[in-house]
């Protein structure tokens, strides 16, 4: 029990992660039943686009941070217009499908251009531990949790204290109506599909300098991001940021925890969020906080 | 001449597999996500059977159609409980739980190291080392798989299946059991790719749980999607089409490294302009009254 504060505290880094990477996610899908599958590649392109500017080309962490925006804002628009816009009027099953295309075309093309190699932002860093009572944190994990929580905070102030959110929230509500009310709802896909690819290309940052990177890296963290979405309630997104945070502390707490005697090997842990789909798929499909029950 | 052989063996493996996720995803339009899984548990069935209990051929290749057909049992569950889009995301998810369990649970699967050294199936005097025997095997196996679900695709059983998934109710009102329809229809396509498994195991000799992941799901997705889902002849010819597509591009001069991740860019390249060509009729919309 005394390596608790420890967990928690790793829960608290994991669900951070996780939260940066599923609320845009989540924002997609309750603007317009788009459900990305290509969204962890999002992580991993920012991530990889970042060692790009960063490393190879030796730019500074400014100017890294500028180029991966832009080259990320420029990437998920044409995403968006090729691979979600037109089938958006069809069968959501569509948009998976073509999605789950675009995720493997990423990986293969970024496979290509760097390899499959196992890479990490933190070449050559020293990243030492301190100690803060029972637990030990980095300087890192200490910028990956503040950093969700301002990035989220923004989030929330702009969903629900300004113009812009209101619009977000009506089409979210309503694409119909809030169409035939002048907003352009084509602006607000494009907004949503930008910022929420931005935090998961800064999440994917993130988990390039606290762990490291490889091209198939992606879909792990999309299906974790539906795992969130699914546990909080699809169209919920502070409802998935919770189950972001949920799904860092189950991950952690079942590996690191002691059931009288038997452990759950680590090499499970990724397999927890597909358990959380599964289960919540089946026993509460509205998840925690879902809107009225979808008729499955 | 060696490596014709080999592409036709190929071949014939994927039709049965292939062949199969046409009788789940292009008859009855579920999205089965975990066609790949039952493909692994097949191939393992075999691999640890033929090398841990020394069974012989038949018995191996029942236990693996068998347990891809129990397998199926539990993707009835989850459809029972889903629908559409929710289905994809349960049986993806499971598909990666069966996955993590064949990575983690070492004792039985020896995880990421995989099984090595299965032998060749052992049928009287003949020597399935020779590969143009081993493509006479799965020659019949593959032909006789054909017949069976050519069968299938044009029984009654396959009008119940087509029928529920076009406009549930009104086969419901026709007294047609959609749930059990949907279960024999899983299990039959699981015990295929169960049967495809073993194939694969005894080919290769050595499987490891790489082999089964999302990228061979959505190769098999993109075979039925271009080979117009439902269309028997359509799926045999895609499948033949796309198994040998990228060979041409061995004869280039590309880099491994390369090679693997351009094969995987074509597919997914042919599988969006074909989904993109076709998304008025993919997964069309149930009927309302």
């Amino acid at each position: 029990m005394e390596i608790l504060p420890q967990l928690l505290v790793n829960a608290l880094i994991a669900g951070s992660i996780y939260a940066l990477a599923s609320s845009g996610l989540a924002l997609m899908y309750s603007l317009g039943r788009i459900l990305n599958f290509a969204h962890g590649h999002m992580m991993m392109l920012g991530a990889y686009l970042f060692y790009w500017f960063h490393i190879e080309l030796g730019i500074g962490l400014g100017g890294s941070a500028i180029g991966t925006a832009i080259f990320m804002t420029m990437l998920a628009e044409v995403s968006r217009l090729i691979f979600v816009k037109p089938f958006l009027d069809f069968s959501p099953l569509l948009v998976l499908v073509t999605t789950l295309a675009l995720g493997v075309m990423f990986e293969a093309i970024v496979s290509m251009l760097f390899g499959v190699s196992v890479k990490s932002l933190s070449v050559g860093l020293e990243l030492s531990s301190i100690e803060i009572g029972p637990i030990f944190i980095t300087p890192l994990q200490i910028i990956i949790i503040s950093s969700a929580i301002v990035l989220l905070s923004l989030l929330a102030i702009v969903v629900h204290r300004t113009a812009l959110g209101r619009k977000l929230r009506a089409v979210a509500s309503h694409r119909e109506a809030s169409s035939s009310l002048g907003i352009s709802t084509e602006n607000m896909f494009r907004m949503v599909f930008i910022g929420g690819s931005l935090l998961a290309a800064f999440a994917g940052i993130m988990v390039g300098y606290e762990t490291n990177m490889q091209p198939t890296m992606g879909s792990s963290y999309t299906i974790k991001a539906f795992a969130a979405m699914m546990l909080g309630g699809l169209g919920n997104v502070w409802g998935t940021v919770l189950g972001s945070y949920l799904i860092g502390l189950i991950e952690n707490l079942s590996i690191g925890l002691d059931f009288g005697g038997y452990s759950l090997p680590a090499g499970y842990k990724d397999a927890i969020s597909f358990v959380i789909i599964l289960g919540v798929l089946l026993v509460r499909p509205q998840g925690l906080f879902g809107r009225a029950a979808r008729a499955v | 001449m060696e490596y014709l052989i080999h592409l036709a063996i190929l071949c014939c493996l994927y039709l049965i597999l292939c062949q199969s996720f046409n009788l789940n995803f292009g008859l009855g339009a579920s999205f089965n996500l975990a066609h790949v899984a039952s493909f692994a548990l097949g191939a393992y069935a075999t691999a640890l059977l033929s090398t841990e209990q020394d069974w012989g051929v038949a018995l191996c290749l029942s236990s693996s159609v068998i347990v891809s057909g129990v397998f199926a049992l539990l993707i009835g569950l989850i459809a029972r409980r889903l629908k559409q889009d929710y289905f994809a995301i349960g049986t993806l998810a499971f598909s990666a739980v069966v996955t993590a369990l064949l990575i983690n649970w070492k004792s039985l699967t020896r995880g990421v190291l995989g099984v090595p050294g299965i032998p060749r199936p052992v049928i009287g005097i003949v020597n399935f080392y020779e590969n143009t025997n081993f493509l006479i095997f799965i020659g019949i196996a593959a032909a006789l798989s054909q017949l069976v679900l050519w069968h299938l695709f044009h029984c009654p059983f396959a009008r119940k299946l087509k029928a529920q998934s076009e406009f549930e109710n009104g086969a419901l009102a026709m007294g047609i059991d959609t749930g059990y329809v949907r279960q024999v229809s899983f299990i039959i396509a699981s015990a295929f790719a169960g049967l495809a498994g073993a194939m694969y195991a005894y080919y290769l000799n050595y499987i490891d749980p790489s082999s089964f992941s999302l990228n061979e799901m959505i190769f098999i997705i993109t075979v039925v999607v271009i080979g117009r889902p439902g269309s028997f002849w359509g799926v045999t010819a895609s499948t033949i089409f796309l198994v040998l597509l990228p060979e041409p591009l061995r004869f280039l001069d590309i880099p491994a490294s390369v090679l693997g991740p351009m094969r995987q860019l074509i597919y997914a390249l042919l599988l969006f302009v074909t989904v993109y060509w076709q998304r008025a009729n993919l997964f069309p919309r149930e009927r309302k009254v």
